[in-house]
């Protein structure tokens, strides 16, 4: 079941149509990816799961009820542009978000101080936001989007403005919190990130859903029964009716060879059939499409 | 509404603006420039008596020396016998400041001339003095030279000092003493305060909601708590701070005030102390009023009994509560436009254009207002303290002449009713502005936003 449902949702601006008829289903528990160019209209979907902003029509479904006030108690939410008050101190400010979360007073700085020495940060506390770097800045950031527990996660491009050592801890955060039973929504552009974290995903393109499900559902969808093998000996020869050559590459007597697989998708069957051959199989994979040409073919065929 | 969120964000808005060095700084110096009007004059009547002027008069003509009788601040000593060049070299080394020599009488033009001599230049006060006491000598000399009897008792009774006494007819036909200066005053005092406020808290509850949106903190906020919240809660956050401000102004002015007077213990040079605590108010509220008038006001010893039945007489009740009402009212109804158009810009310098038509009617309010102390029963005075966008101004400089109850309840529920439909108006630009980055907002997109659902 999922713990979001979008369905039918429409918005407007004036004449701009944003969203157009979208339904999404976000599942409990897992990392759910939001992808699409710009303007695309997932700000606008994530503002609207977020009650920032009322649709013109369709329902959002929290928990399967319509969503309330209340619930955004329980949604963290990390927009792509991040901003803090730049002068006050980091910890007065971390309280106030926290707070305005419904945390009391005493729970929201003892969560604060768990989350601040797992992050190594407990030295900043009574330091203004505008002595801090990015990098630091964006830490907190994270904090205080994570700090009341909640049950959905929005992060919107959360890796931009981390170096690598720090994108690699959010990225282990995000995880963990993921396996304490944390729903997530990842909007990002960064596809590797997708195919790293996400259990499922919706295309947006021009304000309605292009494709949505699980990423290894859409990617072997999208694949051409193609696989990859390394091989030694003799070049190969197409077996008819099994499979056919589609490239070979012979780099000093070992070849890497793309076989486009026919009369289905029977692996084994090619298998037998390339054993009968003069040749060592060193490696014979699947292959799949990476997100990345997916995302490119759907986008760029609507245009 | 969830009024938990609305509490933490007061809260937050209030301390950290109470925090501020600047808040500190205003609060605590504001109140020391009061004191120092209040008790500069006083200190400083003590520090001209101390240094009493002594002058030397060498008066040939036999007439005048009898009329410079020793002031507060002058002594005169005779010195007629005296040779002038002789007391022009010495003077100085008899410890005398000035030396004044009036001319023997000219028997055409029946008067004298006068010179004066000193080191240092002679204060107006003194010249002044001596002169108006040679004209009068002159001008006595003059009449005793017509040579009629009786002539002093004739002048005396022709002598006139009359004085305007002004009543107010109450509506139960009682007669009051009043004081048009008074209420001038007070109604001056009241209108500046309650324009500076606005003025200035409106525009900080606009700085800070650029604040927010520039530094995109917005964007967080409102996924916590609805923008009705955030911008409701900022407003009455600052108005916390603007009457925390008011308050301690008062309260350490007051004490600046008292704790000098009791130091120094000059009470009787103060006057009556209920008096002076009233002055001590009106100074703590005034914030900007020429000065000169203040002291003047409080130097003038004449009708000082008129001032204070009229300080007694008028309905201070009626005036704080109106205050309060008129600027918590006025506030409301500013600080929402303000914040209105804070959300529309991404910095300060945009907002000039979109200000415009907030700017005017609150400048208007002002200029009606000072208009009001001279005629507060003009058809324009009474219009603007029924037009909701000037009535908390020029209301309040209206009240201290006698307000009746009907137009002050009407101009109350006309102003309520405006903030209703105006904060109304400017939460739904606000909800849509705050989130809009990119382009810069004309009329038109506000007009549209304010369309949109």
């Amino acid at each position: 079941m999922g713990l979001i449902q979008c369905n039918d949702v429409c918005k407007s601006f004036g004449e701009k149509v944003a969203l157009d008829h979208v339904s999404v289903d976000i599942p409990k528990g897992k990392i759910f990816g939001l992808l699409g160019p710009n303007g695309a209209g997932k700000t606008t979907l994530i503002r609207i799961i977020n009650r920032i902003t009322i649709p013109n029509s369709g329902s959002v479904l929290f928990n399967d009820r319509p969503i309330t006030q209340d619930d955004v108690e329980k949604i963290g939410y990390l927009p792509e542009e991040r901003g803090l008050y730049r002068k006050m101190k980091v910890g007065d400010q971390a309280m106030y978000f926290a707070q305005l979360k419904g945390m009391s007073a005493r729970d929201a700085a003892r969560e604060l101080k768990k989350w601040f020495v797992r992050f190594g940060i407990e030295s900043w506390w009574n330091k203004k936001v505008e002595e801090l770097s990015k990098g630091m800045a964006q830490k907190v950031q994270f904090i205080t989007t994570v700090v009341h527990n909640p049950s959905l996660l929005i992060l919107d491009e959360p890796f931009s403005g981390f170096d690598p050592v720090n994108a690699q801890l959010i990225r282990e955060e995000i995880l963990r919190l993921k396996d304490e039973g944390a729903t997530i929504i990842l909007s990002t552009h960064n596809m590797e990130s997708v195919e790293e974290l996400c259990d499922n995903i919706a295309l947006i393109n021009k304000s309605h859903v292009v494709i949505t499900g699980g990423v290894d559902e859409i990617r072997r969808k999208y694949g051409n029964n193609n696989v990859e093998l390394v091989y030694t000996g003799t070049a190969l020869k197409p077996a008819a009716g099994v499979f056919d050559i589609l490239s070979d590459n012979d780099d000093a007597g070992r070849h890497t060879a793309v076989l486009a697989l026919e009369s289905g998708y029977d692996t084994n069957k090619a298998l037998r059939e390339i054993l009968l051959q003069d040749v060592t199989v060193n490696s014979f994979k699947e292959l799949v499409p990476r997100m990345n040409d997916i995302f490119i073919k759907l986008v760029t065929e609507e245009e | 509404m969830k009024i938990r969120n609305i509490k933490t964000i007061i809260s937050r808005e209030y301390m950290t603006r109470v925090r501020k060095k600047s808040f500190l700084l205003t609060t605590f110096l504001v109140p020391v420039l009061f004191a120092a009007m209040c008790i500069l004059p006083s200190v400083i009547m003590l520090m001209a008596k101390d240094s009493d002027k002594k002058v030397a008069v060498v008066d040939q003509s036999g007439i005048v020396m009898p009329y410079l009788a020793d002031t507060e601040s002058v002594d005169y000593t005779d010195y007629s016998t005296v040779p002038v060049d002789s007391m022009k070299a010495s003077f100085e080394s008899l410890g005398l400041d000035a030396l004044v020599v009036i001319s023997p009488i000219d028997s055409v033009a029946k008067t004298v001339s006068v010179s004066s001599y000193s080191a240092k230049p002679l204060t107006i006060e003194l010249e002044e003095g001596v002169c108006s006491k040679v004209n009068d000598a002159v001008e006595d000399y003059r009449l005793a030279q017509y040579d009629i009897s009786d002539l002093r008792q004739i002048m005396d009774s022709i002598k006139s000092d009359v004085s305007m006494s002004t009543y107010i007819l109450g509506e139960s036909g009682e007669e009051k003493i009043t004081s048009s200066e008074v209420y001038m005053m007070i109604s001056m005092v009241l209108s500046i305060i309650i324009y500076m406020f606005i003025a200035m808290f409106s525009g900080m509850v606009m700085q800070s909601v650029i604040e927010e949106k520039a530094s995109r903190v917005v964007e967080v906020l409102v996924s916590s708590v609805k923008a009705t919240e955030l911008m409701f809660g900022k407003i009455i956050g600052v108005a916390c701070v603007a009457l925390t401000q008011f308050f301690l102004w008062i309260v350490l002015t007051l004490v600046l005030v008292g704790g000098f007077s009791a130091f120094v213990g000059f009470d009787s040079l103060m006057g009556d102390p209920a008096q002076t605590e009233q002055m001590m108010e009106m100074t703590a509220q005034m914030g900007g009023v020429d000065m000169a008038e203040m002291t003047a006001s409080m130097q003038e010893q004449e009708g000082m009994g008129a001032v204070l039945n009229t300080l007694r007489d008028i309905n201070w009740a009626q005036m704080i509560i109106a205050f309060v009402v008129y600027f918590a009212l006025g506030y409301l109804l500013y600080a929402s436009f303000f914040a209105a158009i804070g959300s529309a810009v991404e910095n300060e310098a945009d907002t000039n254009q979109l200000q415009m038509p907030v700017t005017v009617p609150l400048l208007l309010a002002f200029l009606i207002a000072i208009y009001a102390f001279n005629a507060p029963d003009s058809p324009v005075v009474w219009w603007g303290s029924m037009i909701p966008f000037t009535s908390p101004i020029v209301m309040l400089a209206r009240i201290p002449f006698g307000v009746p109850m009907w137009e002050l309840v009407l101009s109350i529920v006309l102003l309520v009713l405006t903030f209703i439909g105006c904060g109304w108006a400017s939460a739904k630009i606000y909800k849509i502005g705050i989130l809009m980055f990119g382009k810069k907002t004309t009329f038109k997109d506000l007009w549209k936003w304010l369309r949109q659902n």
